[in-house]
């Protein structure tokens, strides 16, 4: 299970930027982000290579955050790779509730970071564990790719 | 259980008699005893006889709170000040305190209705009342004092503050029945959780909160953190103090003391009396009162009276819960909006402590309500889609409750402006009339 950092943002002219110069200043990698967006606000998800102290640091200068946990796959970076995944999670009657790319440095792999509901989580788990070519990563595998 | 069986239960043909006698006998004494009502009587051209029913009184003038300023300290007082034995008054918001004078036929009405209300709330003599208003000027720990006094019960005039000591005396002497603030009492729940005392070890069983408006959701909190049933008492200096209104064991409305207080609902704008059921201003006639008895006094609360006869048997109308306070009101769009009926709906909805803000706008002619809203921890998703539900969610119950679209704009945790207190500024009026 990965742990990923939720932030809520209203969409205005540098918060974003605020928010990625603080963790910068405080030497914290981010190994991933993803924005989804209306109108309004966003929702910031981030992979960090040290999420507590990337939580305290956020905290520290009033940006709340929330953990959401969501899942890590390997999959090879080949035609149909990625589908695989998808078509065993769609014969388990699982909804990919969002999904985004993690950049690996020390693999040729894609990493994908999957997010479905908490009350299909395990049963997620279990369908992906069964595909041959694709590998579920816990955290401490994921931050060391 | 009542205190005074036959006043409490009087049948509403006889109670409204006694009233109508009362009233009469009232308009008369304020006629020639108050210069400042004598003359608002030639003003609109009556005379105490034009009082003859009970409904005669929404021809009578309305009193206000700077009415009891322009006339401070003693300009609204019946009686001379060798009659009065005891002066209360609350600090306004600018410059001079409201004073009031109490006779001692006062005082012992005034004790009477609290045992009436004390009872209500389920004390008897046996209790054991911690009182933790602040006794002073301010009318709600003496208030509760001489009422629990009259009923019996053993009075522990602790007043507010020094938690440690409340916490203690909790303990040690067991307490029965708190009385304070109902910020106060969740205040002392949270204390006593954090000294690790079980509330089922203590003996404490009723509590009786006024003096601020509360949610019934915060009576939930309430009643989970110090394991007791909560009531509402309702009061104002300027009417009497705390006991005007008391929630019976039924916790569906105030019962007002209507052998001693006539309410009245008004529309706040055209002061135009409003049918039971109605939500808008209470206005008080106090109809025994002699050190300062005031006509039609204008509260600036908001509720609504509900006439259903109560299952605990008592005759007296009862008041719902306050709704909030006229100065807050908005008119949007010819509706009156209460920033608390915005807060009701999202405590309904889950937030703990809402911060929220209305904006109101006019965009051409048209009025435009946005609701800032707070994402809370509660609330918050990682997932738009739920974001987008909880917008449509919020818009919804506000439509319903108020009747009115709202742009719902949910903004970050602490964004918000706060006034003192921490609350946020609740309301941002932009229009130019
Ligand atoms: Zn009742």
């Amino acid at each position: 299970m990965i742990r990923q950092v939720s932030i809520f943002m209203e969409n205005h002219e540098g918060r974003l930027n605020k928010m990625l110069k603080i963790l910068a200043e405080n030497n914290i990698n981010i190994r991933s982000l993803n924005i989804a967006e209306t109108m309004d606000y966003g929702i910031i998800r981030l992979i960090l290579q040290e999420t507590e102290k990337g939580i305290e640091v956020l905290k520290k200068n009033n940006i709340r955050c929330t953990l959401t946990s969501v899942l890590a796959a390997e999959v090879p970076d080949q035609p149909g790779g990625l589908s695989n995944l998808v078509d065993a999670l769609t014969q388990a009657k699982i909804n990919i509730v969002y999904a985004y790319s993690f950049l690996p440095k020390k693999t040729e792999n894609a990493i994908i970071i999957i997010r479905v509901d908490d009350e299909v989580q395990q049963k997620a788990i279990e369908t992906i564990e069964k595909i041959s070519t694709v590998n579920l990563l816990d955290a401490e595998t994921l931050l060391m790719k | 259980m009542y205190w005074n069986k036959s006043c409490e239960c009087m049948p509403r043909e006889k109670l409204q008699e006694l009233q109508l006698e009362r009233l009469k006998e009232m308009v008369n004494r304020i006629y020639h005893d108050v210069p400042f009502y004598r003359n608002k009587f030639q003003e609109a051209g009556l005379v105490p006889e034009d009082v003859q029913e009970l409904s005669d009184l929404q021809k009578l003038p309305f009193t206000t709170k700077v009415d009891l300023r322009d006339n401070y300290p003693y300009g609204l007082f019946a009686v001379p000040l060798e009659k009065i034995v005891r002066i209360h008054a609350s600090s306004g918001t600018t410059g001079k305190p409201t004073v009031v004078g109490y006779t001692r036929k006062d005082i012992t009405i005034w004790a009477e209705i609290m045992a009436r209300s004390l009872v209500a709330a389920g004390a008897d003599s046996h209790s054991v009342v911690q009182n933790a208003y602040g006794y002073g000027l301010f009318t709600g720990g003496l208030g509760v004092h001489y009422g629990a006094e009259m009923l019996g019960a053993s009075i522990i005039p602790i007043s507010g503050g020094n938690t440690d000591k409340q916490i203690m005396i909790m303990k040690d002497f067991g307490t029965t029945v708190l009385t304070c603030t109902p910020s106060y009492a969740i205040y002392l729940g949270d204390a006593l959780k954090k000294k690790g005392i079980d509330p089922e070890s203590l003996k404490l069983k009723v509590g009786v909160f006024g003096a601020e408006p509360w949610s019934d959701s915060m009576r939930k909190e309430i009643e989970k953190k110090l394991k007791i049933k909560a009531h509402d008492i309702y009061g104002l200096s300027e009417i009497m103090g705390p006991s005007v209104a008391i929630e019976c064991e039924a916790q569906n409305g105030l019962h007002i003391w209507e052998d001693h207080f006539i309410p009245e609902i008004i529309d706040p704008v055209t002061l135009k009396v409003l049918p039971y059921g109605e939500q808008g201003e209470l206005v008080i006639t106090t109809i025994t009162k002699e050190g300062i008895p005031l006509l039609r006094y204008q509260t600036h609360d908001i509720t609504s009276i509900n006439p259903e006869p109560c299952g605990c048997g008592r005759t007296h109308l009862r008041i719902n819960r306050l709704q909030g306070r006229t100065d807050d009101m908005l008119i949007i769009r010819g509706v009156n909006v209460f920033p608390t009926q915005i807060e009701s709906v999202l405590l309904e909805l889950g937030e703990v402590e809402p911060h929220y803000q209305l904006i109101v706008r006019r965009e051409g002619s048209l009025d435009t309500l946005e609701i800032k809203v707070e994402l809370s921890e509660e609330m918050f998703s990682d997932k738009i889609s739920n974001l987008e539900k909880l917008e449509k969610r919020i818009a919804l119950r506000i439509h319903s409750t108020i009747g009115i679209n709202a742009k719902i704009a949910l903004v970050e945790p602490g964004s918000l402006p706060r006034a003192e207190g921490g609350k946020s500024q609740r309301v941002l009026d932009l229009r130019k009339i």
